[in-house]
């Protein structure tokens, strides 16, 4: 009988707490990848793959780059969303249509369609445009001085405008995810910041500084954040997860680059430290810079694309140019107290050459083949959260000489 | 709550029915001293339980694994019995408590604040939460005396916390899915693994109340003329959270059941 009712007293409170609530609806209404359906799609596309999108969740445009000639009037065009989640397409004149996937949508003359998702609960929505642009002919030397900024949406940190050829058209850093750990932090706190007068000309220049992350960062170890500048995506989706996928570097690039030229000054932070915050003697941080061209594309046809694992040692790189360090050729070297990057506390103008190591294959570089990297850091070993606190690198007038 | 009303009265008519004992038998399993005197329960147990929200909200999607933490309770009762059946009862009962709990989470609202420092958003994955509690637990009981052997006990309690923990970490679940949607169910999508995982705060603790009111059932079985077997059940009545605590939207309560023995005089 005492059984009874100790079952009882134990069971009744764990039967009512192992009660599961149904399940409710998803509040989720992401476009998660996009298709676009050809017969032939190497007549439209550079490459197979670009046939099909994966969209980050921080992305709502979305921009597919076709040959000059590709005729995009009507193309069926496929949206994975978020389960439960309902599409619908913007008419001229502004009125949401329910769309069917596998309908045939018009993106010629460069036309952007938006398309509004709505949840399975009906109660949250996101705005889409997707746009097909055709490639032009572009020149491929390129002038950057870092002139074109403005605050992103949520007015929290600085944005720059890049290139047209760069993805998006704009400048790719850490950013978004120093946001995520650092939120009391002003636009000017952040680690990529514009210093509007700052540069050997008296314009604007970039300032990328490595800077702690607070709390949250010495949670998950990630400690510091190297100021950071490049073309391609940045997914803060993985900075937690996998920080080195988060920098996925590179756009496809029709010219070889032989050359960069720019103005830069350093100053390292006092202390470097390692990923768990151990201060280590005789160390002193220094910043990178560095042009790379890959081959975009293995031998099967799959993509390539490189990202902070291998940004400078995948064996699809075939040139590159780097600011000087005392690296080993596989990156382990420890810094030294005697860096010899040659940067100091003043604007000085650096050479990078571009060296080879395979000749790029001119039907291949005319094809987007190859895929180009610019690169900057305040800490090179920001990647793997180590550097120095403090340390800034300052940027101006990038050249970049292409054959 | 309709169970407990199912099984006290069942109880109450299982004992009623069977209770023909000799008045003999109420003199030999009653207080030492005699009917209507007084004597003392010293208690050993083990503690069984967790705090948990009542009911469980439609977040939480799955129950992976459940295990106690600490789990001990020694505590002496003082009791006077006013008639042959009726009679009260105080005490106190220091204890160690806990519990450890891996659970699927579906856009599970999360706010974490450390040094000025803010995230927030909707989780969804796997939540894995430790709590450990020690403290005193004072009830004062009514006493029923419902048969020489057995006794029941009810009435309301108050805990006193002198130490709390409360840990935990996020990752994906066994499907692989992890992430947080930043402030709202369309910001960012920040994924987490088990590779990585993200830890609570270490600042929780700091927002859980000190105290905590509640109601006690215990049941006596004279097992011996001076020891009994007891169950006990601690059902709190008051959320463990500071009332401006947003980082858990939803009231948690602790539960804790204590099985032991007692010196009985």
């Amino acid at each position: 009988m005492n059984k009874t009712t100790f079952v009882a007293l134990v069971g009744i409170p764990l039967l009512l707490a192992s009660c599961i609530a149904a399940e409710q609806d998803n509040t989720e209404c992401d476009i998660e990848a996009v298709s676009l359906h050809f017969d032939t799609p190497s007549d439209i596309f550079y490459h197979d793959y670009d046939t099909m999108m994966t969209v980050i969740s921080s992305e709502t445009n979305i921009e597919f780059v076709v040959r000059s000639y590709a005729n995009v009037q009507s193309v069926p065009l496929t949206l994975r969303v978020t389960e439960g989640a309902t599409i619908f397409i913007k008419s001229e004149d502004g009125t949401d249509v329910p769309f069917q996937n596998g309908s045939l949508v018009d993106f010629s003359d460069e036309r952007i369609q938006r398309f509004h998702i709505v949840s399975e609960d009906k109660s949250w929505s996101r705005d889409y445009s997707i746009s097909v642009v055709h490639e032009a002919p572009s020149e491929g030397n390129l002038f950057i001085d870092f002139e074109d900024y403005s605050l992103d949406p949520s007015g929290k940190y600085y944005q720059w405008v890049a290139p047209d050829v760069f993805t998006d058209g704009m400048w790719k850093n850490g950013n978004p995810g120093f946001k995520i750990s650092k939120s009391s932090a002003k636009p000017l706190e952040y680690p990529s910041t514009p210093v509007a007068g700052g540069g050997p000309d008296g314009s604007a220049c970039l300032k990328l500084e490595t800077c702690d992350t607070g709390p949250f960062g010495k949670m998950v170890n990630m400690r510091l954040a190297s100021g950071s500048m490049f073309n391609g995506i940045f997914d803060v989706g993985n900075a937690l997860t996998d920080a080195l996928k988060a920098t996925q570097f590179g756009t496809p690039y029709l010219h070889k680059p032989i050359m960069m030229r720019g103005w830069f000054k350093f100053e390292p932070g006092s202390v470097f430290q390692d990923r768990m915050g151990n201060p280590i003697e005789g160390v002193i941080d220094e910043p990178d810079a560095y042009v790379v061209l890959y081959r975009n594309e293995d031998e099967s046809g799959n993509k390539i694309q490189l990202d902070g694992n291998d940004v400078l040692s995948s064996p699809y790189i075939i040139g590159k140019g780097r600011l000087p360090h005392h690296y080993n050729a596989d990156g382990t070297d420890q810094l030294t107290a005697n860096p010899i990057h040659g940067l100091t506390s003043e604007w000085q103008e650096v050479t990078i050459p571009v060296v080879y190591t395979t000749e790029p294959d001119p039907t291949i570089l005319q094809n987007k083949g190859y895929s180009i990297i610019l690169g900057f850091a305040s800490s090179w070993g920001g990647a793997y959260f180590k550097g120095a606190i403090g340390s800034k690198f300052c940027i101006d007038n990038i050249e970049l000489f292409c054959e | 709550m309709k169970n407990i009303k199912l099984y006290t009265s069942l109880l109450f008519f299982f004992l009623a029915i069977t209770s023909n004992a000799q008045e003999d038998a109420w003199e030999k399993w009653g207080p030492t001293a005699g009917l209507k005197s007084g004597g003392f329960i010293a208690r050993a147990g083990y503690v069984i339980g967790g705090t948990t929200p009542l009911p469980l909200p439609a977040e939480v999607r799955k129950i992976n694994g459940f295990s106690p933490r600490g789990g001990i309770s020694i505590g002496v009762d003082g009791y006077r019995m006013f008639t042959k059946r009726w009679g009260i009862s105080a005490g106190a009962h220091f204890f160690w408590e806990g519990f450890h709990t891996d659970a699927d989470v579906k856009n599970y609202y999360v706010w974490l604040e450390q040094e000025g420092e803010i995230t927030k958003g909707y989780f969804t994955g796997t939540n894995v939460t430790n709590t450990e509690l020690w403290g005193v637990t004072l009830p004062l009981l009514a006493t029923l005396r419902m048969s020489p052997r057995w006794n029941v006990s009810a009435g309301p309690y108050l805990s006193l916390y002198f130490d709390q923990t409360f840990s935990g970490e996020v990752f994906d679940n066994s499907k692989g899915i992890g992430y947080l949607r930043e402030d709202t169910p369309t910001g960012t999508k920040i994924l987490m693994s088990r590779e990585n995982p993200t830890p609570y705060p270490d600042n929780f603790p700091d927002k859980m109340q000190p105290v905590a009111v509640g109601i006690e059932i215990a049941f006596d079985w004279k097992a011996m003329r001076h020891m009994n077997v007891f169950g006990l059940l601690d059902w709190g009545m008051t959320d463990i959270w500071d009332r401006n605590f947003e980082a858990i939207t939803f009231k948690m309560y602790p539960i804790y059941a204590t099985l032991g023995v007692a010196y009985r005089y």
